[in-house]
């Protein structure tokens, strides 16, 4: 389990992490989805004590990280795949760590196994493509066998294959009972992986909700119609109990399906123009939660040409 | 140990716990220092320079030295190449602190080891030991092949006194400097910034306050920590004015000391 308690990092006059409360509990794999630049990072190194926090706590199992007589064994984390020397074989990099924290050196084979790397353990990091560079990152996050895995985004670089090993891993890992926290700046991979989410934003929790929640908070749907004769259809689906809205010349229903709407306005002869079934993806959702926070905005190729 | 959830939300301090032992942090550090060849490519340079030059100088000015018009004395070409090899010391010292800090790796080490305190000893204690060793090896096979060709003069040297001295004092002059530039290492967290500045100050800087005129030149010059350090390694100087050997060697390991303890309470101040 992993605690925050009103937990702040600045960064000059710039608040990086916001006096931020969550848990992250066993047993499920914890999505912490944000833009860049929203915290994510800088709240991972602080629950590895990497970064200090300048106010407020964060608890790894009950206590501060640094204080962990076998770190390794309390907590795996994935931080960044390029943390590796390019000049030292994947073997020797888990040598020196199990070496750290008395982990014994038969647990390096299992862990390179256990992430398909045994066959290049004896070639040197720097050779290593981007996704075998996050397996070995993950294998080192493995090594101690921790009840905590912490794993920043993960899927950066991968292919799809390597993405749905990541994915099933996670799965695997929160099904064992582990507590799996994974960042990501991308809500279509969250979908996928995550049964919890945290959504942060400059430095301010967004929604702390399971995914089922979050979709039906945020992801809504709804029939959009068009029709010459607007005002009856409409009279007719709202006094059928539905949610009907009025934009211009379409009405939005919500409540019922588009084949029966359809049906329905068929048995009353009602003609239809368009009969679409709109559904705002979560990747929306979440681009709506963090509009506000988004630190670096692009500008649209149109609002660019017309200044 | 598994720690007890607190329902709370208090974060408790641990305090009966043991952390990574030193012994488990030195194992790692000499497993990473073995493992990368830039470690033993910079032996192989320490060796080669400082062995093969010294035999390279003492073979050239045998002769000479040996001739009336001999100006220096043979003691001060016994371990010369010490003087070029005290470079490879400084790369050393820097490579094993700053590629880390380079690759990001330092995070992984300071996630495995928090205690950093512990990891910069291990990293100091490490590079002392292999740069001792392998220091004081090459001095005496400089020795070794450079006394052949002063003996042949009839100006060979006894293994003894102050040439025994500056056998081991070349090794513990290598270590020192190998810790002096994993403190710099530590401080400034680059690789060719460090190696820059350590080497400026040992060699050019070292040199240029003979400029400085007067008493306080002659101090500045003693004091500098290339210059105090390095008459350890030599049976005779070349520059008559530096301070004693012991002497200078304990005012370069005061310089390093206190270098190593600022390098201390910046890294564990500082964010990784």
């Amino acid at each position: 389990m992993i605690r925050a308690h009103q937990l702040t990092k600045r960064f000059g006059d710039r608040n990086a992490v916001d006096g931020i409360d969550f848990v992250v509990e066993p047993g499920r794999v914890t999505g912490f989805l944000g833009p860049n630049g929203a915290g994510k990072s800088t709240t991972m190194r602080m629950i590895l004590g990497l970064d200090a926090p300048t106010s407020g706590t964060v608890s790894v199992n009950g206590h501060r990280y640094a204080a962990s007589p076998a770190p390794l064994r309390e907590i795996g984390a994935l931080l960044d795949a390029h943390a590796i020397h390019p000049g030292r074989s994947a073997r020797d990099h888990l040598r020196w760590m199990a070496a750290s924290n008395g982990i014994p050196t038969t647990r390096v084979g299992e862990v390179l196994d256990l992430v398909g790397l045994d066959s290049v353990a004896g070639q040197r990091a720097g050779r290593f493509s981007l996704g075998m560079g996050q397996r070995l990152g993950i294998a080192a996050a493995m090594l101690g066998d921790p009840p905590v895995v912490v794993l920043d985004e993960p899927v950066n670089g991968l292919d799809p294959e390597g993405i749905r090993w990541v994915r099933t891993f996670a799965r695997q890992l929160a099904d064992e009972g582990r507590t799996v926290f994974i960042s990501s700046h991308l809500m279509s991979e969250m979908a996928l992986m995550a049964d919890h989410l945290l959504v942060i934003g400059r430095g301010s929790i967004l929604a702390d909700c399971s995914m089922t929640e979050f979709m039906t908070d945020h992801a809504a749907s709804y029939v959009r119609l068009k029709a010459p004769a607007l005002g009856d259809v409409a009279n007719l689906l709202s006094g059928r109990g539905l949610d009907v809205t009025r934009v211009d010349d379409e009405v939005r229903v919500g409540g019922l399906d588009a084949a029966s709407i359809g049906d329905l306005l068929f048995s009353r002869g009602l003609a239809l123009h368009e009969l679409t079934l709109v559904r705002s993806s979560l990747e929306d959702a979440f681009m709506a939660l963090t509009a506000d926070s988004v630190e670096y905005h692009a500008t649209s190729a149109s609002e660019g040409a017309a200044r | 140990m598994t720690a007890t959830l607190m329902e709370s939300g208090a974060v408790v301090e641990r305090t009966d716990v043991r952390q990574p032992g030193t012994a488990a942090v030195l194992r790692s550090e000499w497993l990473k220092l073995t493992t990368v060849r830039s470690t033993w490519w910079t032996l192989l340079a320490t060796f080669v320079l400082g062995a093969g030059l010294t035999v390279l100088l003492c073979w050239g000015n045998a002769e000479w030295l040996a001739s009336p018009e001999a100006d220096e004395s043979p003691g001060s070409f016994i371990t010369w190449g010490m003087m070029i090899a005290q470079i490879t010391a400084v790369v050393l010292g820097a490579l094993v602190v700053t590629t880390e800090y380079g690759t990001g790796m330092i995070r992984t080490t300071f996630a495995a080891v928090p205690a950093r305190g512990r990891v910069l000893a291990a990293k100091s204690l490490v590079v002392v030991a292999l740069l001792f060793v392998v220091g004081t090896i090459t001095a005496l096979v400089g020795y070794v092949g450079g006394n052949y060709f002063l003996d042949r003069e009839g100006i060979g040297m006894a293994l003894e006194g102050d040439v025994l001295r500056a056998m081991y004092g070349s090794g513990l002059y290598l270590a020192g400097i190998g810790l002096f530039t994993v403190a710099v290492g530590f401080l400034l967290r680059h690789t060719a910034g460090t190696i820059s500045i350590v080497l400026a100050l040992m060699l050019i800087l070292g040199n240029m306050v003979n400029l400085v005129p007067g008493e306080f030149g002659e101090w500045l010059t003693k004091l500098m920590p290339g210059n105090a350090g390095s008459a350890i390694s030599t049976p005779v100087s070349f520059n008559p004015d530096l301070l004693e050997p012991w002497t200078g060697f304990a005012v370069f390991g005061l310089e390093t000391a206190a270098l190593l303890l600022l390098a201390w309470v910046m890294v564990r101040r500082r964010d990784a």
